[in-house]
């Protein structure tokens, strides 16, 4: 990959030039706030189910589960299979139409009509810190991996990358966003599923990739016996760890059944697809109540497509190339040994494709939250439609030129920042989806139980964090909490549990909230009108 | 040690018990479950108000989603 002729870079420049071309044009066609943040609510359901996995694959997605399927086998691709689709279901038939139905623009403006005006705050600053500061790490990782295949140094991939996804995402906002995203979704399946079919027809077919992985697996068992003192010690239950799902709670991996099925299937997930704003919004933009539910259940369909594409290349990786060391070097030795000339740069167009549709994303998402729950609530609540398209666009630069900041800030600092910021959404999607379910399921569920068992959840998730490290475990000369080595999922679970207790008690102990209040805004009680 | 993993350490000597075809069969029990509710949505949940056909039911391609990681649940 590391040569690309000249029809590669005309393939590459013909996606950019067309993704900007199709941005531009829609931003010509937006007048208002509600057209910028919301797509003038007319967004149609393929669209939108295209974009929604468009923006949950990143560029780093495609390197990262790649390299993960390669070391720790096919469990990855729990995160796309149990960890999406059976929570895109759900909330596609319960929660989606009602957010549709209650006309919000945020998933925080919804807390405050439901609890107050500090649930609000407080989710929406969670929100704001995540988001920007993943803008900032999607830009600079995507460019550290961007810039060996285009010859570019790393800041121009930087400054590159924030123009092009920053024109586009101010011109057009929202329906920008989602239709370049639908363009990107069909660039990168197809650019994986390349590289997924030449790589297998390079073992000499699908049985003949199954046997090499079990002789693979084989040798490496045998390595690892070699070099460990106690062979009995290699469970049997172990046997085929590559091509399983489902591995054991004791197994030396980041993905045992206890974290999928407890932190990623029944609390990520669902606070993922029911929570996040970036991934939410689309879904309010949609035309009809219809539309936001039909998305949904597109996005899943498409879904059970992703680790195909994604996660097998990092398995025949795992058979071709058995000598590296590391896993996200599996990706781009595929790409550097099976693809020709032409399509090594159809590869890079979905590389940037999928790094380009997540980006875009979060810029529209937190611009959406900072326009709406901070300048709109606290500084101008009669803000006319059209002052806030003008804020709207002025706030998606500043993050433009925040993102770039970001990136070269953490460019100077040591890959342990990385880790941080990797586990910063499990630091508050456990407590987001306790203060969500209880908002939405149960109306004993008061304000002040929310807000303080929001708060105690995040906290309770940093604890562990902390707990968890090394530097303090060794200096309090005590044992690590968890004993993998990337336990986020296990935060989200235990941050749940704390909140969702605490919610549940406090909001015994106070006031219920007026039933006038919370009409229509939780299961149960009569729906409101939609509001224009 | 701290209370905290005195109760980690007893959570995970207990899920360490459970035999691997009971968590798969907890896998796919969720995906049926969910399976299940999805067949008994009302129609008009499901389908648009104008719906003239069978393909504008989402009930169908939401079991389709639901049956495929059903039968990868069943294989891997």
């Amino acid at each position: 990959m590391q040569t690309l002729a000249s029809l590669d870079y005309a393939i590459i420049l013909a996606y950019l030039i067309g993704t900007l071309a199709l941005g531009l044009y829609i931003g010509s066609k937006i007048k208002t706030g509600s057209d910028y943040f919301l797509a003038g609510r007319r967004l149609p359901w393929w669209a939108i189910g295209m974009s929604l996995v468009a923006t949950d694959i990143g560029a780093v997605d495609i390197v990262g589960t790649g390299g993960a399927a390669y070391q720790h086998g096919l469990a990855v691709g729990n995160f796309e299979w149990i960890g999406c689709v059976p929570a895109m279901i759900i909330g596609a038939f319960v929660f989606i139409p009602f957010f549709w139905r209650s006309g919000v623009y945020t998933i925080p403006e919804y807390m405050e009509r439901r609890f107050n005006v500090a649930v609000r705050s407080a989710l929406a600053v969670c929100w704001i810190i995540f988001m920007a500061c993943n803008l900032g790490i999607m830009l600079l990782a995507s460019a550290k991996m961007m810039h060996v295949h285009l010859g570019l140094t790393v800041n121009q991939c930087i400054y590159l990358t924030a123009f092009l996804v920053g024109v586009y995402t101010i011109s057009g906002g929202l329906a920008a966003v989602v239709y370049t995203d639908m363009i990107q979704c069909l660039i990168m399946i197809g650019g994986c599923l390349l590289v997924l079919v030449l790589g297998i027809i390079d073992l000499g077919g699908i049985e003949q990739f199954h046997t090499k992985i079990k002789q693979q697996e084989q040798i490496q068992r045998q390595k690892q016996a070699e070099s460990a003192a106690e062979q009995q010690t290699l469970n049997t239950a172990q046997n085929e760890l590559h091509t399983s799902l489902i591995l054991p709670a004791d197994a030396d991996t980041p993905f045992p059944w206890t974290g999928i099925f407890f932190g990623l299937a029944l609390i990520l997930s669902p606070a993922y697809w029911i929570g996040n704003q970036a991934i939410v919004q689309r879904s309010l933009g949609a035309k009809s109540e219809f539309d936001a539910k039909a998305a949904y259940v597109w996005g899943a369909l498409l879904k059970n497509l992703i680790p195909v594409v994604v996660a097998v290349p990092g398995l025949i990786a795992f058979v071709k190339f058995p000598e590296l060391t590391d896993g996200d070097q599996a990706f781009p030795e595929l790409i550097s040994h099976l693809l020709p000339v032409g399509l090594k740069g159809l590869f890079l167009a979905a590389f940037l494709a999928a790094l380009m549709s997540s980006i875009d994303s979060y810029l529209n998402s937190a611009s959406t939250i900072v326009t709406n729950d901070f300048y709109k609530r606290f500084y101008r609540r009669d803000a006319s439609d059209q002052s806030l398209l003008k804020i709207g666009r002025i706030v998606t630069l500043l993050l433009v030129f925040w993102a770039i900041g970001f990136s070269f800030f953490l460019m100077k600092r040591s890959e342990g920042i990385y880790t941080i910021f990797q586990t910063l959404m499990a630091f508050f999607q456990g407590p987001a989806l306790a203060i969500l379910l209880t908002g939405l399921l149960w109306k004993r569920a008061t304000g002040i139980a929310a807000f303080v068992g929001f708060i105690v959840g995040v906290c309770f998730s940093i604890t562990l964090f902390t707990l968890n490290q090394e530097a303090v475990y060794t200096w309090l000369d005590i044992d690590p909490l968890f004993q993998i080595s990337e336990p986020f999922l296990y935060f989200s679970i235990w941050a749940f549990v704390v909140s969702f207790s605490l919610i549940v008690i406090i909001s015994f102990l106070t006031k219920p909230e007026p039933s006038e209040k919370i009409e229509g805004l939780v299961f149960g009680t009569k729906p409101k009108r939609r509001q224009a | 040690m701290t209370p905290l993993h005195h109760i980690g350490n007893f959570i995970r000597d207990l899920v360490v018990q459970i035999p691997l075809w009971c968590v798969r069969a907890l896998f796919l029990g969720t995906l049926i479950a969910v399976f299940l509710w999805v067949l008994r949505l009302p129609r008009e949940t499901t389908t648009p108000d104008n719906a003239t056909h069978w393909y504008q039911n989402l009930k169908i391609w939401a079991c389709l989603a639901l049956a495929i990681q059903i039968v990868i649940y069943s294989i891997f």
